[in-house]
């Protein structure tokens, strides 16, 4: 079961009448086409989950591109075992924990430097969006560029690995199977992490709303 | 939060994300309604959450799908290209052995095929990506290797992605060793056959990135690569870098590292050598960007 991320704008409907494991036996019997169709049906899943889990747009961009290039190099080593979609993900993911390892110091780093005063307003808006008094809105949520920095934000305060748990749940709409197959941890692990995390961010955007 | 035995918070999460049975779902529910606390918790997750989920979606940078599908030709193809430079390199083989140069005699490799395989990321960072990136590109085209180099521009910085023989490899290293001393910093990261661990060479030299890639063996490769990371992570600790520094020694000499000849006498081979012809068996992504502190 390959979840589809749901009424998501700008996203192409993907999946529809396209099966992976069909593209990936055209793909190694040499039909470049169905490579290409891989590619541009994960590319945009693979660099969001990336980009949220890094935070950077270009070190997000490259490591979508190593992602593929591995992808295409180990093509024929892929043994089916697991699909191709948590294959492609575990490779994505790798290398995103991995590059976070190496760059702990730059993330740290720039969060500190934060000002969280400075925007009142996204503020006030994270405040009520908390609020138990008041229905939230997503929508008012999503178009509101400083309140979506500050989540952001509060992600990158997390754990690693917490951080990469909610995000394949709650970014690209994994279930927990699939998330246990792409970090190769325990079902019970996911649940952990996911629920220390949620609970850790909760907190942050608390402190932060005031 | 917790109830006895049961975590509160991991059922709860559970709970949202639809992960549970209907007998659990039906407890939940009870959980709710009996306890003003566990409801009030659970619409905080739901917030958290949502607050996640409704995060904006951006779209791919172009570039990568171009830069993809550029690297990687139609495979029926590369089957007749690879039975006609199968065919060019025999040929090939057997009229260098005749006329081929001594000096040139230790950038080819014995023999037509590599058994070896080495795949590594070398990230360069420098504050005049434009002069490197026009002398890079000057260099891919002066020794004839846009063949076996992809490039991609992306915000801060530029990827050439090679994929060749030895022979092409050293030619674009050479080169590349004659800047070497304009990167703040070099670090060329190998992967090993297993998976998500890699190695990772932090102030590596040109010279050193030849020697792992030249390695029969790419068992041999990573063998070496975790040598100089060592020592290259010793030199760094060590008393009196900034002194050695100061006098243009790179690393102390007591742990000197023995360095391969990178250039001949001189630069006159320009093409590939014919252990090129047939090998696609070196690939070396190669990222120069601007350092963090420049580009934010």
């Amino acid at each position: 079961m390959q979840p589809e991320p749901a009424n998501i704008k700008g996203f192409p409907p993907s999946g529809i009448a396209t099966d992976d494991a069909m593209l990936v036996e055209r793909w190694r019997g040499g039909d470049s086409a169905a490579m290409e169709r891989l590619i541009l049906k994960y590319q945009n899943r693979i660099y969001n989950v990336i980009l949220k889990i890094c935070a950077n747009p270009d070190d997000a961009a490259e490591l979508t591109q190593d992602t593929f290039v591995k992808i295409i190099q180990r093509i024929d080593k892929f043994e089916g075992k697991s699909s191709f979609y948590t294959w492609a993900f575990r490779i994505a993911v790798n290398l995103t924990l991995n590059y976070c390892q190496r760059n702990t110091r730059i993330a740290l780093h720039s969060l500190e430097a934060e000002d969280y005063d400075s925007q009142t307003q996204a503020n006030q808006a994270l405040k009520d969006f908390l609020s138990d008094n008041k229905s939230p809105d997503p929508a008012m949520a999503a178009q509101n560029k400083e309140l979506c920095d500050i989540v952001i934000k509060s992600l990158m305060k997390l754990d690693d690995a917490q951080r990469a748990v909610i995000v394949l749940r709650d970014i690209e709409g994994m279930n927990y199977a699939q998330i246990a197959k792409v970090l190769d941890i325990e079902l019970g692990t996911v649940r952990s992490r996911l629920s220390r995390g949620r609970s850790r961010l909760r907190e942050i955007l608390e402190t932060i709303s005031g | 939060m917790n109830r006895g035995d049961i975590n509160i918070d991991e059922l709860l999460n559970s709970y949202i994300d639809g992960e549970l049975s209907q007998e659990q779902q039906i407890e939940v529910h009870q959980l709710i309604a009996d306890d003003d606390q566990i409801a009030h918790r659970l619409r905080d997750l739901q917030r958290c959450k949502m607050l996640v989920a409704c995060l904006p979606r951006a779209q791919a940078p172009t570039e990568i799908f171009s830069f993809l599908v550029a690297r990687k030709p139609l495979r029926r193809r590369v089957l007749a290209v690879a039975a006609v430079a199968a065919l060019m390199a025999v040929s090939a083989a057997v009229i260098y052995s005749i006329f081929a140069p001594k000096s040139a005699a230790d950038r080819s490799i014995p023999g037509v095929t590599v058994a070896t395989r080495f795949g590594g990321k070398l990230e360069l960072t420098t504050s005049d990506l434009t002069a490197v990136d026009a002398f890079i590109n000057r260099v891919i085209k002066d020794n004839e290797l846009s063949n076996c180099v992809h490039t991609a521009s992306l915000a801060n910085r530029k990827v050439y992605s090679f994929r060749g023989g030895r022979g092409s490899l050293n030619l674009l290293l050479t080169d590349l060793a004659t800047i070497w001393e304009r990167f703040g910093s070099a670090k060329l990261i190998v992967e090993t056959p297993k998976f998500g661990e890699q190695i990772i060479v932090d102030t590596v030299t040109a010279a050193q990135v030849a020697q792992i890639a030249r390695q029969e063996h790419w068992e041999e490769s990573i063998r070496l690569a975790k040598d100089f990371a060592v020592l290259n992570n010793m030199a760094d600790s060590l008393p009196g870098k900034e002194i050695l520094a100061a006098t243009g020694e790179n690393k102390p000499s007591l742990i000197t590292i023995p360095k391969p000849v990178l250039t001949g006498d001189s630069k006159t081979v320009k093409h590939p050598t014919p252990a090129d012809l047939d090998t696609k068996d070196f690939e070396l992504t190669i990222v120069v960007k601007v350092p963090k502190v420049l580009s934010d």
